[in-house]
């Protein structure tokens, strides 16, 4: 006796490259799915985020203030640091009214540019000056704002504070459109070094939703009780309200799409079962089980979900990443969470879309199958 | 299930029917199929079941396969009463039990000549790639085990038919129109095929419209709107 490798698997594989048409259709409608359900999973998740991330390029959202023209005491910027934590951005700033040759008063700020241009990516400005390629001796290299060229004579002049003078050279324009462009920006410690004043603020942009950001207010409230803590009020709310509108609506997309799609994969998947209920009744007659034939039909469908969902989820991570990189121009990486909930959520429609038919043909006669009704 | 068939063993006539009745809903009402049958069918006999379309021809095989059940009536096949039986006994007895040809052929179209037959065999117990290409080589196609039945001529798809519905030594045969597809040389194979058959012992229950097939029976029954109009024995003596 010659036995045989001849089981369901083969049956399954069989039916499935005679029919490689239809096969392919299921396949592509679960490829399709599971691209869908992947795409807006790993949106949605890396939505709060890529939209913190797009608001952080508006600034600062918390700003520390030493009270009545005073300094920020000397360990503030360590205190900041430690509470607001790495994923915070914190540049300083100093102010004085200095004086042009001409005795003209302007405001000259003290700054940490490579904290200042990490923060404030969106002022205009022609080039950044490089505090670290200062040579002692050199004119100090300044940031000029547009409006504040106008009170100036060539790109190199002099300033005066309190009576000391300081020679300075225009190694960048900036244009905000707002009070920045009628200021001066120079490197903090030199600034210091000039006026004998250290950092007055802090601009603070903390990563999180509107109740972080409110809680580590608090928190910065509490440990420096002389210091003015305020939230820049339009960006945090305008910044919660709209990353959870945008929530909702990725949410409700997420549910009518997934729907549609698992509706489309339901009808191609029963169509394929009930085309091949004349199968089914053949079966029957030979003496198979109920339990058998379910098991082939439920057996292709599985197999299906399977290769759909490895299949879409590489193509949903791939849809996503390029949304990323197109609507937000930043990377959003496969998020490998959502694998599982894809296969669970492929197989449950599959298996939902073989059961239903196979259900109804329970309850039919194989010859009334047989007759092709 | 060995139960079933022991009974099998010690009973007279193989399938007996009693007041049998099938109907049909329809739109226009219920559809009698079947009216009031009673027919009894021994052991090793060919009987031949004649009548125009429509009058229960394939009704009444497809009862006594268990492919479908009646609305009234019993149906005791080897002294089981099949309308007893739970599904799952029901699909054990048609896989031990009964052997089906039919006029369609109804091969599974994905599945080679010799995989339509180990098929019979897997839903029947276990699978003998020897005894398959044997049978077959009985029905003359023994070179044709690899071909799909896409491949296979009429004729040759109905000898696969057969040689699947002998493949589990079945102590029943329906054949429905076993010939109703064929040219007259695949008739007459398919033919020589049955009286080889029957001359081994099966029993035989043949659809047929054909007088020179149903002359091949110990028996014809002819069935009009559903009821047995008259049965004639192989010896043109009318029985009813």
């Amino acid at each position: 006796m010659k036995r045989t490798q001849f089981s369901l698997g083969f049956i399954v594989r069989r039916s499935m490259v005679h029919r490689r048409v239809r096969s392919l259709a299921a396949l592509l409608a679960l490829t399709v799915s599971a691209a869908v359900a992947t795409t807006l999973l790993t949106l949605y998740v890396s939505l709060n985020r890529q939209l913190h991330q797009q608001f952080r390029a508006f600034g600062a959202n918390i700003v520390l203030t030493a009270p009545d023209g005073s300094t920020l005491p000397s360990e503030t910027l360590a205190t900041v640091r430690a509470i607001a934590g790495s994923e915070s951005r914190i540049v300083p700033f100093a102010y004085a009214v200095a004086q042009t040759a001409d005795g003209a008063p302007i405001v000259v700020a003290g700054t940490d540019f490579n904290a200042a241009r990490a923060m404030d990516s969106w002022w205009q400005v022609s080039r950044w000056p490089n505090a670290a390629a200062a040579t002692p001796g050199s004119p100090v290299a300044a940031m000029v704002g547009t409006r504040a060229q106008g009170f100036l004579h060539g790109d190199d002049f002099p300033l005066t504070y309190n009576g000391h003078t300081l020679a300075l050279h225009t190694e960048a324009t900036l244009r905000t459109g707002a009070a920045e462009d009628s200021r001066i920006f120079i490197p903090l410690a030199a600034f210091t070094a000039w006026t004998g004043q250290s950092a007055s603020t802090l601009e603070i942009q903390a990563p999180g939703s509107a109740a972080q950001v409110e809680d580590l207010l608090h928190r910065l409230r509490a440990a420096l009780p002389g210091v003015q803590v305020h939230a820049v009020r339009q960006l945090v709310e305008s910044e919660g309200r709209i990353v959870d509108r945008t929530r909702s609506l990725m949410l409700s997309s997420l549910v009518l799409i997934a729907l549609t799609v698992g509706i489309c994969v339901l009808a191609t998947l029963t169509a394929s079962v009930l085309e091949r209920r004349r199968d089914f009744a053949i079966m029957k007659a030979l003496g198979s089980t109920q339990h058998q034939v379910a098991l082939l039909f439920l057996l292709e469908a599985a197999l299906l979900a399977l290769a759909g969902a490895a299949a879409g989820y590489l193509l949903g991570s791939l849809c996503a990443f390029g949304i990323g990189a197109w609507n937000f121009h930043a990377t959003i990486p496969p998020l490998w969470q959502a694998a599982p909930a894809v296969l669970l959520l492929n197989l449950f429609v599959a298996l939902l879309a073989a059961g239903l038919p196979m259900r109804i043909l329970r309850t039919m006669e194989p010859a009334t199958l047989l007759r092709g009704e | 299930m060995a139960t079933i068939l022991q009974s099998a063993v010690g009973s007279e006539a193989l399938i007996h029917l009693h007041g049998l009745t099938r109907e049909y809903a329809s739109r226009a009402g219920a559809v009698r199929a079947l009216d009031q049958v009673t027919l009894t069918i021994e052991r090793g006999e060919w009987v031949a079941v004649m009548g125009p379309s429509g009058s229960g021809k394939s009704t009444l095989v497809n009862i006594l396969g268990c492919l479908d059940q009646p609305t009234h009536g019993s149906v005791r096949i080897a002294g089981t009463d099949v309308h007893q039986l739970s599904r799952q006994e029901l699909d054990r007895f048609r896989a031990e039990t009964i052997g089906f040809i039919f006029q369609q052929f109804h091969l599974i179209p994905y599945l080679t000549a010799l995989e339509n037959i180990l098929l019979a065999q897997y839903f029947h117990s276990m699978t003998d790639e020897d005894e398959a290409r044997r049978a077959l080589a009985s029905v003359g196609l023994g070179d044709r085990a690899t071909h799909l039945p896409s491949q296979l001529s009429g004729g040759e798809q109905q000898r696969v038919c057969i040689a699947r519905a002998l493949i589990n030594q079945p102590p029943i045969l329906l054949a429905d129109e076993p010939t109703g597809n064929l040219d007259a040389a695949n008739q007459e194979i398919v033919q020589e095929h049955l009286r080889t058959l029957h001359r081994a012992g099966h029993t035989i229950v043949m659809v047929t419209h054909d007088p020179e097939m149903a002359s091949l029976a110990d028996r014809t029954v002819e069935l009009h709107h559903g009821r047995i109009a008259a049965e004639r024995r192989a010896d043109l003596t009318a029985q009813k």
